[in-house]
């Protein structure tokens, strides 16, 4: 079996840039080392939620600022259209999670410690739980689940800058029938799933609320389905409710990562996990082919084109040795963003600017890997997500919405070689 | 002001004060301690955790070896909650002259440390991953000593017999009245209330700090800090405490401590011990070293850095090398010395020996305290190890085993239950989850708090111990403490947990944005 495109990684940049592909004819192999960020993060499509110490209201308005303060960074290299057709796109893709929201206005979600998160788009189970318009919100916790404590929740929460007052208390239910012990969320998501928590919730939630509250839930609501949960205890409360994300794994992520991925496998695509891809044969500077070591052997796959999408330092795409070198793990590219011998690379306070956040590969516009000269290492190679340097998504608030973006312009660059090649002559 | 009585004000919460609290509260003395920190916060709660079985200075300084064997032997009865049994063995690597293992074993010999020379190939099969190109093994009765576990059981010994023990009170002043010390004027960090303890005898347990408390009386204690830096790996590279078989340095001690292991250490001068810095090429040094007792040691995950100050003692200050300095303690009764009454300091020696200084320190207040009574810490079990069973890997986990889903693990990396997290914070009554993790090693295993700290946070204030402001400082100054031992060490996997830890609390909770 051969392919048109391997993708490196199966987080949302090359779940991204792998679906894009399959849906326009693309035979696609993701060769990933196991489940990427999707597991982990609260699955909100963070475009850009603050810039230095401010929050953004716009990320759509406020790209030339950060940019303007960020040259290097990955949204440089995706026009301000493209960006809106990547997450309309996601958003049509992503289905019955319904995500709802803009790239004009940044809804802010309150957090598991009870900030106002800022975010573009968010799926419509949490939405319910955007501050903007202020109002009344009640956190309810579950005796048993440790990762999720209302009360503080509700005490930050009255006290964050907000534009329209909030109040917000907790309430603090016993342990559903049947579950007391150490209650993970998956374990809670299983029951939701299997329809044995609903009913209970509901319940409990009925006298304990009031009709004009808002009624904020650790997102556990189910895996499979959360959204017809979330749907019926609106309907049988009668209230707004939404769920609130919380320490990993990330409920609502495995959802978006089973979505895409039942999607891309109904497209014919093969995502094959616990493989590791070490490296590229290259004829006049083109991949040929990849090798991709799985637990037999190593398997040498001709290819068209690449997608890396491996990630940074949390997922192994970039790792720092003992020695202080830092290297890309699959292809050894060039690195930006790396502090020389010489400098520090971590700063000694926590919440500092840490000199190697930034740390990735630098591309041209087409999301290709270049030199220190700017030239593309490969022609036929792309990056996606975490791995393109320039960024720091967990401080900005941008890592889904930069994966969405490089990982749909990185299947546009492929599919469109000819227009592209052309424009690219004209600059 | 309030003011409180006691025959005894002991300075210092290390194990040196919490020694002497509790040998002179089990003496009958009415005792008061007081800690500008947290118990073992300094000198004790930094150190590598190597209980001496005397090996390390057999060779070099006899009177310190003999001490450490004499009270490795104590210990191992009357602090076995605290000790984990894991054996010692010194190599001779290929950096390391074979020939020293005959001086080594005739040091032994001198000062009663029990040695065995055993087939390298022995050595190799019991540390397989000790570095294969050893010539020689001894072993001898080294053990890994819990440094909080010790310090808390004596305070809370010291407690049951009377003695009131105050940490994180500072001394502002010594009370002087004439040619005696009559107290101390001492103030909480917590409350900022003052308060005033009268004494008939003051002893500074100061430790690396004790020269700053002599100065308050107008004494003169020459104590130097010696910085010694140790970076705790994610494993038990080894299951003995392996020290290279040469004249004492930098980085040849690496000892198994609960899940995972030590190495240490260096040894530097610093000006002031509260000025300890981490530098980049002591941790390479430490790799490096770590490198030639196991091999493939730089690509282990590293956990943490951290750095302790050793009190060295010297009568004149003309000593260039700190491990030229004696290991032995230093006990000055500054009547002798100085002609001040009241007061005396024990400093120096180390903790393997925190009871015999204790002792001695009690031994010579009595002296002002209306004569001898005898010592009773050789005998008495601390509290938590009455039942005398040594410390052993895995108890924690044994005692979860038999009920797996019975209540909620909050630091699953150190196996901590609800119950003990609220447990301890009521007995601590206290509002830091420093310490709590020092109470409990909460966040202390590979993920560094990622999980627990925020779980931990929720639940004191759920528990109405602190409000939202507190919860939210106490999350913060746990993360920037953190830092600080983590961002020298950190590479390869570490690095990696290190950035999820970030994207939890930055990009999942938002801390940076939490209201005051």
């Amino acid at each position: 079996m051969s392919y048109d495109t391997l993708v490196v990684g199966a987080g949302i940049a090359g779940l991204t840039a792998a679906l894009r592909l399959t849906e326009q004819g693309q035979r696609v192999l993701i060769a990933a080392r196991g489940v990427g960020a999707t597991h982990l993060a609260p699955a909100t499509i963070d475009v850009l939620g603050y810039l230095g110490d401010a929050r953004v209201e716009s990320p759509a308005g406020s790209m030339k600022a950060l940019l303007a303060a960020s040259p290097d960074h990955p949204y440089r290299h995706i026009p301000a259209d493209q960006l809106a057709a990547s997450l309309t796109w996601f958003t049509a893709r992503a289905g019955t999670l319904g995500y709802v929201g803009s790239l004009e206005e940044n809804m802010l979600l309150p957090t598991a410690l009870g900030v106002p998160r800022p975010s573009a788009l968010a799926p419509q189970t949490m939405s319910a739980g955007d501050l903007r318009a202020g109002g009344r919100f009640v956190f309810v916790g579950v005796k048993g689940f440790k990762d999720f404590h209302p009360a503080l929740i509700a005490e930050n929460l009255v006290r964050a800058e907000l534009s329209q007052p909030v109040t917000a208390r907790a309430v603090e239910l016993e342990a559903p029938p049947g579950g007391l012990g150490d209650l993970s969320g998956r374990v809670i998501a299983g029951r939701f799933d299997d329809d044995d928590l609903s009913h209970w919730l509901a319940g409990e939630l009925v006298n304990r609320t009031e009709p004009d509250e808002r009624i904020g839930v650790p997102a556990v609501l189910g895996v499979r389905s959360a959204t017809e949960t979330w749907g019926e205890l609106e309907r049988t409360l009668e209230r707004k409710v939404f769920e609130v994300s919380t320490l990993p794994p990330s409920i609502p992520g495995i959802r978006l990562y089973e979505a895409m991925a039942r999607a891309l496998r109904a497209g014919g695509a093969r995502i094959v996990h616990g493989v590791r891809v070490v490296g590229a044969h290259a004829n006049d500077g083109r991949i040929a082919s990849v090798d991709v070591v799985n637990a037999t052997g190593t398997v040498s796959h001709p290819i068209g084109s690449v997608v890396l999408a491996s990630g940074g330092f949390a997922s192994g795409g970039l790792e720092l040795d003992s020695f202080g070198v830092t290297r890309e793990t699959v292809f050894d590219l060039p690195l930006i963003g790396v502090p020389t011998t010489e400098r520090v690379r971590f700063a000694p306070g926590y919440f500092d600017a840490q000199p190697l956040a930034r740390a990735g590969v630098a591309t041209d516009d087409l999301l290709r890997p270049v030199d220190a000269a700017g030239r593309p290492v490969y022609t036929n190679l792309h990056a996606a997500g975490a791995i393109v340097g320039g960024a720091v998504p967990w401080k900005e608030m941008s890592g889904t919405g930069i994966s969405i973006a490089t990982g749909y312009a990185a299947a546009e660059a492929i599919l469109a070689p000819a227009t592209l090649a052309v424009s690219e002559a004209v600059r | 002001m309030s003011s409180l009585e006691a025959d005894v004000l002991v300075i210092g919460g290390g194990s040196t004060g919490a020694g002497v609290a509790r040998d002179a509260a089990l003496r009958g003395f009415s005792t008061i301690l007081v800690e500008r920190r947290d118990l073992a916060d300094g000198t004790t709660g930094r150190f590598h955790g190597l209980l001496h079985s005397g090996g390390r200075y057999a060779v070099k300084d006899p009177s310190a070896a003999r001490e450490c064997i004499a009270e490795n032997r104590i210990l191992r009865v009357t602090a076995a909650d605290c000790i984990e049994d894991t054996g010692g063995m010194f190599v001779s690597t290929p950096w390391d002259d074979p020939e020293y293992g005959d001086l080594f074993l005739e040091g032994c010999e001198a000062t009663g440390v029990p040695a065995e020379e055993i087939p390298a190939a022995e050595a190799l099969r019991r540390e397989p991953r000790v570095n294969p190109e050893i010539r020689r093994a001894f072993l001898v009765p080294d053990a890994s000593l819990d440094p909080w576990k010790l310090v808390w059981g004596c305070a809370r010994s010291a407690e049951e017999h009377g003695a009131r023990i105050l940490p994180y009170h500072r001394v502002l002043e010594l009370e002087v009245d004439g040619d005696r010390v009559v107290g101390a004027h001492v103030r909480s960090e917590h409350s900022g209330e003052d308060l005033r303890i009268h004494a008939t005898v003051v002893i500074n347990a100061a430790g690396a700090w004790a020269g700053q408390i002599a100065e308050l009386a107008h004494c003169k204690v020459n104590v130097r800090a010696g910085m010694g830096l140790m970076i705790a790996m994610n494993h038990r590279l080894v299951h003995m405490c392996v020290n290279r078989c040469k004249r004492p340095a930098d980085g040849d001690i690496l000892l198994p401590l609960r899940t995972a292991c030590v190495i240490g250490t260096t040894d530097v001068f610093v000006p002031d011990p509260d000025e300890t810095e981490i530098r980049q090429e002591d941790i390479d040094l430490l790799l490096d070293e770590g490198e030639k007792l196991v091999p493939g040691f730089r690509q282990a995950r590293a956990l943490h850095a951290w750095a302790g100050v050793r009190p060295l003692f010297e009568e004149t200050a003309e000593v260039a090398e700190t491990r030229d300095v004696t290991r032995s303690h230093a006990l000055l009764d500054h009547s002798a010395r100085e002609g001040v009454a009241g007061f005396l300091t024990i400093t120096g020696g180390k903790t393997t020996t925190f009871r015999l200084m204790a002792e001695a320190a009690v031994d010579a207040a009595c002296l002002q305290l209306g004569g001898p009574r005898a010592c009773r810490t050789a005998e008495v079990p601390l509290a938590g190890s009455e039942s005398h069973v040594l410390y052993q890997i895995g108890s924690r986990l044994a005692a979860r085993e038999p009920v797996p889903r019975a209540e909620e693990i909050i630091c699953e990396c150190e196996l901590i239950t609800r119950h003990r997290l609220e447990d301890a914070i009521k007995q601590r009554d206290t509002t830091s989850l420093d310490d709590i993790r020092r109470l409990l090693r909460l966040a202390m295993g590979p993920c560094q708090g990622g999980f627990c700290i925020y779980r931990a946070a929720g639940i004191l204030h759920a528990g109405g111990s602190i409000d939202q402001a507190a919860a939210n400082r106490t999350l913060l100054d746990f993360l920037e403490e953190r830092w600080k031992g983590l961002h020298p060490i950190l590479h390869g996997d570490q690095l990696r947990q290190a950035r999820l830890d970030d994207w939890i609390f930055q990009g999942i909770l938002d801390v940076e944005h939490l209201p005051a």
